[in-house]
């Protein structure tokens, strides 16, 4: 038999907001990263 | 009439050029023949066992274990493995990298066989294999299951590789017109594959939404189809790494020198998209994580094994790939593709038949026979895949090559010798 819980989403929402806000900034280093050191002229 | 004399000569053509092309190649005494041989023609005793006395003769399995090894790793884990195919051709051919043209080929190829034989090893898996053909023709069709869509998916886009692969087919045979109009297809035929794959992968992983009770909470979540869809991605960009950088070794002779050097590019830029799939992997578990408020779990022996297959072979690899990229260290890149081929086994083996019904008392672990019927699978293919190359135009161009004449006299190009 299958038991359901009730999830209180509020509950976490807190750290899902900051763990997106990481994760978007996180995302844009690591492409930097990715690319390589800047070429000289 | 002179349309049918030339179709028979072709035909006579063809025969004799498929006699020759049967004939074995290289030496015979090779360490993978040696090891590969025996196993197969074990592996073949044991399925005469498995179809003439049942499921239960060679396996484990039983009402409390259904799923096995054979579905969690052949099916499951070949799947993902097998998603390089797409993850190319839509680079290829609708983002227009071209830098991966090299690379399509061989992609395609392990792609289809992957299908062919881990989605094929399906039938050795159902009680009554017979049923396998009752989604196509209509027998309890069963159109609301999840297994419905992932039977038909399979099925299509089989064919679809088969499509995008067929004009390596008719180089090989010399067939100039047929290549032309197989080329044309091409394109086409990848659209509709991508998102074929794009839905099955999913779809895959759409298949344990039922069984929430049964999966430990860790590895179960509603989010799972998106699990198994992205990590598909950074599964077959590692699984092209491995299989190509062991290709360029065994195949050397195949390749155009020249291009061992573009290779290595090829390789770091596979590098970078895994990377980035595996990052974007990594924080969906994350946030899934944390939204289901799982802190108290990591306590236990289930705990530590998540945290193994999370920081060591999701997180670990995506460091390395990241590194390897930056330094343009091709055997760093090399290494994180197995660490994340490793972490794949373990997600699809956990999440399948590990963490799966977690709390039985009688735990299942896959018999011998099992082992060796996967084994006798993996090998098979690789004898596949490598009749294929030492044959058709894959690791090679088939223009690049002199032509010769046939013994029917017509010119074709000397790849198909």
């Amino acid at each position: 038999m299958e038991t359901y819980y009730y999830v209180n989403i509020f509950e976490t929402k807190g750290l899902e907001y900051l763990l997106l806000m990481a994760f978007l900034v996180l995302f844009v280093l690591l492409v930097k990263y990715l690319q390589g050191p800047r070429k000289l002229p | 009439m002179a349309d049918t004399r030339d179709l028979g000569r072709e035909l006579r053509r063809f025969g004799k050029f498929l006699r020759s092309e049967a004939r074995p190649r290289g030496k015979l005494l090779t360490p993978f023949n040696v090891i590969s041989i025996p196993v197969i023609l074990l592996g073949i005793g044991i399925l005469v066992v498995r179809f003439t006395k049942g499921l239960g003769s060679v396996t484990n399995l039983s009402q409390e274990f259904p799923w096995g090894f054979w579905i969690g790793f052949d099916v499951v884990t070949g799947v993902a493995f097998a998603g390089g195919a797409y993850a190319i051709t839509f680079a290829v051919y609708v983002m227009k990298l071209e830098k991966y043209h090299p690379i399509v080929r061989p992609a395609v190829l392990s792609g289809l066989l992957a299908y062919v034989f881990y989605a094929g090893a399906l039938v050795l898996d159902l009680g009554r294999p017979w049923h396998i053909i009752n989604p196509i023709i209509g027998n309890s069709f069963g159109y609301n299951s999840v297994l419905f869509l992932v039977s038909w998916h399979f099925m299509l886009y089989m064919l679809a590789e088969l499509v995008e692969f067929s004009p390596v087919i008719a180089e090989w045979a010399g067939w100039r017109r047929l290549r032309r109009i197989l080329g044309a297809l091409t394109v086409g035929t990848v659209i509709f594959g991508v998102t074929l794959s794009s839905l099955h992968q999913s779809g895959l992983g759409a298949l344990f939404l039922m069984a929430k009770s049964k999966i430990h909470p860790l590895w179960y979540s509603e989010f799972i189809p998106i699990f198994f869809l992205v990590s598909s991605i950074f599964a077959g960009l590692s699984m092209i790494i491995v299989e190509g950088t062991i290709s360029h070794r065994v195949f050397k002779d195949q390749i155009d020198p020249a291009k061992h050097h573009s290779f290595e590019d090829i390789i770091l830029g596979l590098g970078k998209g895994a990377a980035i799939s595996l990052f974007v992997y990594y924080f969906f578990k994350l946030l899934t994580f944390i939204h289901d408020r799982h802190w108290k779990l990591l306590t236990d022996g289930w705990g530590i094994w998540y945290l193994v297959e999370i920081l060591g072979f999701v997180l670990l690899p995506c460091v390395l790939f990241a590194y390897g990229v930056r330094n343009r260290s091709v055997g760093t890149v090399r290494v994180a593709a197995v660490m994340a081929l490793v972490g794949i086994v373990l997600n699809r083996l956990n999440t399948s038949v590990i963490a799966y019904n977690w709390t039985a008392a009688v735990r299942y672990f896959p018999s011998w026979q099992e082992i060796v019927v996967t084994l006798m699978v993996i090998f098979t293919e690789i004898w596949v895949f490598r009749w294929i190359v030492l044959r058709m135009p894959v690791l090679r161009e088939a223009h690049e090559l002199p032509t010769r004449r046939t013994t029917a006299g017509n010119p074709v190009p000397s790849a198909i010798a």
